[in-house]
């Protein structure tokens, strides 16, 4: 006896505890702390810098500040958007979400099916007006319920009564409604359209074409979490990139001009790539991202070829004040199949100006075209040390030796000397394209529409009542007008009057025959 | 005319803008010291000659650049600052009947095209691939009327609602001469008037602002007036971003601090509607808001480096 009444006591105080976090959930204040905490993280994700986005700052900072860096790292202020406190804000912010909306949403069915509600005493309200007219009550009521209903009032249905209970302004919480809910259509969207897809750069020499798949990603590729692997099979044939500048250096325009092919290699459609002008096949997407040079290279050994191909070569961020068409372009190209293993840095002028006007005045010329273009080069002979990772474009001379250097330009052959020749027979540019699929576009648009769709009316919409009533007085009828307002109350005053002068007018206006 | 003429002219009619708002400034700061009509409406004819050449001046660098005068940040503070102007004029001037408050919008104006000046010129130029997209037009126009539209009701309005609240606070909290003691029963007609109107509303006022209740309604509707055309720019610049980059969204720190704003806006709005944060309250968030929004324009584009780092070019 005694347990289960205690349980019931414990089960009881349960459901209290319960029923007060509902509460605390569905309250206004809680959403508003909420928010602002949300806005709070937002702000500490764009001090500290963010993993993918600032990877080389949080680099330096683990070298600089070891201890307060593995500080951020374990409270996750490395990734904010994707730690599990903002995770936790944000769903708590829409579990609070749903609390509020769900008796609201429950409400406005309700109030959608109802029928304005009359009301009983309408001299007591804040909005009365009274008007003696020359009709009867009858008449006056039907010419009311029309004007009304051309004000876009929703009236009640007659009753034989002569009055009439209208309300406006039900957008007002319908926009808020479809507004808030539209947040939940947009979650969905994004979760599903990341999860489903991925987004990775390409990264593809002029005549070169790539296949669509995980392998032939450059760095990193990020998939979604219920991505199954079905990479597309698309492939991008490039048959030339071409940058322009105006004479100041700035750039004017980057396009890549290439072939889009089925899986089975047929060709789709030609299309030319810019900045801001995606190409897309098969729901994959390609975006112009970023293009740099790539010297054909061929290293020959006693005259057998033992390395040949374009070279991708990267460069280094500007310094402060300079232009990146001053900079040459670094690559490197390895040899691990000599004994010693040689390692040779190259870097390429696509106008040779530039290198000249960096030697005779230590200001190096914008390269804004290909002129007879140089590389210089420095080998090393030794360990490449290919088991410690390193990148493509990056040679470990830990364990080598500077051997010998020195400048080789376009069709130009050099010999480094123990019978290794170096070619530069031919010059070629690649471009970087961000390859993106996510079908979860157009849920994210459908949702951020509604969004503002619904946030016109619940912010601009004002509700409104209005009760009329019609008494007999001799011969003729006195109007008697209530009116309630939410929302704008000061311009209900005038709305207001002008409402009753229209009624009123309307009642004893003649119409036709009838 | 050629460019170089075209962009003249532009800089030309800038200054002439620049300095006639500082006189309708002084002119306007003048009338809510002494109240003499006669001046606002000198200051006020001044700030529409301003304001006209400084139309002059926005349309005269769009011909010289042949694109939207609006590429860079130094075209974009000067398009920002036309519009607090023209907003203030034809909303709060003209539409809300206000006289009082020009200085304090053409402050605000007189100081951004201050530092675009200073810091922030460039002369007219093509504009950069990334930035050339029809989206230009739409994102950042929006952008443009919607941090406008809050620098008014949330910066400028906010602040004198919140100085005059205060002053009335303080007049309230005095005790009027007339209940010192006093058994008077003729009191003056105006006290029982007024009884049951909420505090602050007809409050007596001596100075020439709105009562704080105006002040706070109109920074309200400003800011309600704003908040779907920043939303408007914030999904407008997620289209552009997804055609551009590749992503609608990547937190990149213009992204992240356009969002901050849009929260904070959000918290001000519903802040409006729960107890207990109507007022003082909500007038601070909408505050935070603005320096938000300052931290959006300056500090982004200058100081924290991202794809939406717009300084220079």
């Amino acid at each position: 006896m005694s347990s289960s009444s205690s349980s019931s006591a414990s089960s009881k105080t349960l459901r209290g505890s319960v029923a007060l976090v509902w509460r605390t959930l569905r309250s206004m204040r809680t959403a508003l702390v909420l928010l602002l905490l949300i806005a709070l993280a937002a702000v500490a994700g764009s001090l500290v810098p963010q993993a993918g986005v600032s990877d080389a700052r949080i680099a330096a900072m683990f070298r600089d500040h070891p201890f307060r860096a593995e500080l951020y790292k374990r409270i996750g202020l490395f990734d904010v958007y994707g730690s599990w406190w903002f995770t936790f804000l944000y769903t708590l912010l829409l579990v609070s979400l749903a609390a509020c909306l769900l008796p609201r949403t429950r409400a406005m069915i309700r109030n959608l099916r109802a029928r304005p509600a009359p009301a009983r005493e309408l001299d007591g309200m804040r909005h009365y007006a009274e008007r003696t007219i020359s009709v009867e009550p009858d008449r006056a009521i039907r010419r009311s319920r029309r004007v009304l209903r051309r004000r876009l009032f929703r009236v009640s249905k007659s009753n034989g009564d002569p009055s009439i209970a209208a309300d406006k302004g039900l957008a007002r919480e319908i926009g808020s409604l479809m507004f808030h809910w539209s947040f939940f259509l947009l979650l969905i969207g994004i979760v599903y359209g990341k999860g489903t897809g991925f987004t990775g750069q390409a990264v593809i020499v002029e005549g070169g074409t790539w296949t669509e798949a995980h392998a032939n990603y450059d760095g990193v590729i990020r998939e979604g979490s219920f991505f199954n692997e079905d990479h597309s099979g698309v492939q991008i044939h490039v048959d030339s990139f071409t940058a322009t500048y105006r004479p100041t250096g700035q750039p004017s325009d980057f396009v890549t001009h290439a072939e889009l092919l089925d899986p089975q290699g047929n060709i789709v459609k030609t299309v030319d790539i810019r900045v801001n002008h995606p190409a897309e096949i098969d729901g994959v997407k390609f975006f112009q991202f970023g293009y740099g040079w790539a010297p054909v290279i061929e290293v020959r050994q006693d005259g057998k070829l033992i390395a040949s191909g374009p070279v991708v070569c990267q460069q280094k961020p500007p310094p402060a004040g300079a232009s990146p068409l001053q900079l040459p372009w670094d690559c490197v190209v390895k040899l691990p199949s000599l004994e010693p293993q040689v390692g040779i840095r190259f870097s390429l002028w696509p106008d040779s100006r530039g290198l000249l006007g960096l030697l005779q005045t230590g200001q190096a010329m914008p390269m804004f075209d290909v002129y007879q273009p140089v590389m210089t080069y420095t080998a090393y002979r030794g360990d490449l040390l290919a088991d410690l990772p390193q990148g493509l474009n990056q040679l470990n001379t830990a364990a080598m030796k500077k051997w010998t250097s020195g400048t080789v330009g376009a069709g130009q052959t050099v010999d480094l000397g123990g019978g290794l020749t170096v070619s530069f027979p031919d010059l070629k540019q690649y471009t970087v394209l961000e390859v993106a699929r996510d079908r979860g576009l157009w849920i994210v648009l459908l949702a951020a529409i509604l969004v503002l769709v619904g946030l016109l009316p619940a912010l601009y919409s004002s509700r409104r009542k209005i009760w009329v009533r019609a008494e007999p007085n001799g011969a003729g009828t006195v109007l008697k007008v209530g009116g309630f307002a939410l929302q704008r109350t000061s311009q209900f005053e005038e709305e207001f009057a002008k409402l009753v002068d229209e009624l009123a007018r309307a009642s004893e206006e003649k119409v036709g025959a009838s | 005319m050629n460019t170089l003429q075209l962009s003249r002219l532009s800089t030309d009619a800038f200054n002439a803008a620049l300095f006639a708002y500082i006189a309708a400034m002084l002119g306007y700061f003048h009338f809510l010291a002494f109240g003499r009509k006669a001046v606002w409406r000198v200051a006020s004819l001044v700030a529409y000659a301003g304001l006209a050449a400084h139309i002059g001046s926005v349309v005269a660098r769009g011909f010289a650049a042949g694109r939207v005068p609006w590429g860079n940040m130094y075209e974009y503070s000067s398009l920002l600052s036309l519009l607090v102007v023209g907003g203030y004029l034809l909303i709060v001037e003209a539409g809300f009947k206000v006289k009082s408050l020009g200085g304090f919008a053409l402050a605000f104006s007189v100081l951004t095209m201050a530092i675009a000046v200073t810091f922030l010129y460039v002369g007219p130029a093509p504009l950069v691939p990334a930035l050339n997209s029809y989206w230009i037009k739409i994102h950042v126009v929006a952008a443009i009327a919607g941090s406008s539209l809050f620098a008014l009701g949330g910066g400028v309005l906010t602040i004198l609602y919140l100085v005059q609240d205060r002053r009335e606070r303080s007049e309230a909290a005095a005790p009027p001469p007339i209940m010192g003691g006093s058994t008077d029963v003729d009191a003056p007609p105006h006290f029982e008037a007024g009884a049951d109107e909420p505090v602050g509303a007809t409050t007596s006022r001596r100075g020439l602002l709105p009562p704080a209740a105006v002040l706070d309604r109109m920074a309200y509707r400003t800011i309600a007036f704003a908040f779907p055309i920043w939303t408007f720019a914030v999904i407008a610049g997620a289209i552009w971003a997804e055609n551009a980059w590749g992503r609608y969204w990547g937190w990149d720190p213009k992204e992240t601090w356009s969002f901050i704003t849009w929260v904070i806006y959000a918290g001000y709005l519903h802040a409006r509607a729960t107890s207990g944060w109507k007022g003082r309250r909500a007038a601070v968030i909408a505050l935070v808001g603005f320096v938000s929004l300052l931290v959006t324009y300056y500090a982004v584009n200058l100081w924290i480096v991202g794809l939406h780092s717009y300084k220079g070019f």
